[in-house]
């Protein structure tokens, strides 16, 4: 009996304690998006500032950055030169679109006169696209190939580095692979 | 030929221009509603029950029916749209989970590794219980003869002192103090009641 019972808790604990090392170094705040892999939602949104909708599936072909942020967001304040200048930089090659979250138009439009603009940002009205992505908080960017499928998601804000990476994966995504 | 290719621009736009603004129609990701439409008190009702089962992504174990925040406002304003165009609760927590993952369902779903979730309890309650039956059957098959002390701690027994002659002289004395000085043995008595002692029978 005194054996089984050892046996038994040996088991039980040499699991839990391989279940606890498997996971050791896994940030359990880091949220994996479902949406990796797949084809990006589709949306046709107004831009700040009035003008035609920017539809998603007209951009295929190129690679594309959903940037979703707010006035309200601090880490967006610091991202925006960095999304600004990538769009100066890159041009046509590839097609960065911000989305508005939980936001006003007129603080939006404000922000953008006083901060620049070189993309489009987008109304989202009751973040249905938003919700559409998985949009946990602000900022938080989709990666599209010129597939029109997600490659990757960053939560915070980019860095020229995060940028740079993460666009060359929706770039060699773009030519590899199955359409 | 400025009017052909007009027109095969017109096709192109066509379903963009036809399509509403905003995302796409939960249609092109779940197929036809596969429950009747709702209204009334009816969707309301069905709104809170589905609600209920999502997660608020931005709050800490809250629902999406329970969340004040902004996000879950809008998640709920979804939840009743797609409930009145008639898609069951099946359809809803899928279009979620889509997005989110399986994180926003506040009920693990009934499939692999959360069948874990969902049966463990009744298994280890089903073990216990087996325990506690086969523990019960041998007791009664071999039933404690009466007087008998080998089962339970040697103290258990109040007329029984300490084999520890120190020990059983406290054990008399707090006996005392209790206010009685119960039976004991006389040889054992003997032996605790030592003359050193002057707190003894005072």
């Amino acid at each position: 009996m005194n054996h089984k019972v050892l046996i038994g808790g040996l088991v039980l604990a040499l699991s839990l304690v391989g279940l606890l090392f498997a996971n050791l170094g896994r940030d359990p705040h880091a949220v994996t998006s479902p949406l990796v892999g797949r084809a990006a939602p589709a949306f046709r949104l107004k831009p700040v500032g009035g003008g035609p909708p920017v539809d998603l599936a007209q951009l295929r072909g190129r690679p594309v950055i959903v940037n979703f942020w707010a006035t309200w967001c601090v880490p967006c304040f610091e991202e925006h030169p960095v999304l600004v200048q990538a769009a100066r930089d890159l041009g046509s090659s590839v097609q960065i679109l911000g989305i508005v979250y939980e936001d006003e138009e007129e603080r939006v439009d404000g922000f953008l006169r006083q901060h620049g603009q070189a993309y489009p940002s987008l109304l989202d009205l009751e973040s249905k696209t938003a919700i559409a992505y998985g949009v946990h908080g602000v900022p938080e960017t989709y990666f599209i190939d010129g597939k029109g499928r997600i490659v990757a998601k960053k939560e915070g804000p980019l860095t020229p580095e995060t940028l740079t990476e993460y666009l060359r994966q929706a770039s060699a995504s773009t030519t590899q692979g199955p359409s | 030929m400025k009017a052909g290719l007009l027109g095969l621009a017109l096709i192109a736009l066509a379903p963009a221009a036809a399509g509403q603004e905003g995302v796409a129609d939960p249609r092109e990701i779940l197929g036809p509603p596969r429950s009747g439409t709702l209204a009334g008190p009816a969707l309301d009702a069905r709104t809170d029950e589905v609600a209920s089962l999502l997660r608020c992504p931005v709050c800490q174990g809250l629902s999406v029916a329970d969340s004040p925040s902004a996000l879950a406002l809008n998640m709920k304003a979804q939840v009743k749209e797609m409930c009145a165009a008639g898609y069951d609760r099946e359809q809803i927590l899928a279009y979620f989970e889509r997005s989110y993952g399986e994180f926003v369902r506040l009920e693990p779903p009934r499939r692999g590794v959360n069948w874990v979730v969902w049966l463990g309890p009744l298994l280890v309650f089903l073990t216990g219980g087996v325990f506690v039956i086969r523990a019960v059957r041998a007791a009664r098959k071999h039933p404690p003869a009466p007087g008998d002390q080998t089962s339970g701690a040697p103290s258990s027994s109040p007329a029984r002192l300490p084999e520890d002659p120190t020990m059983a002289r406290y054990v008399l004395q707090v006996r005392e103090l209790a206010g009685g000085s119960g039976h004991l043995e006389p040889d054992r008595a003997a032996a605790a009641s030592s003359p050193g002692d002057r707190r003894q029978r005072s």
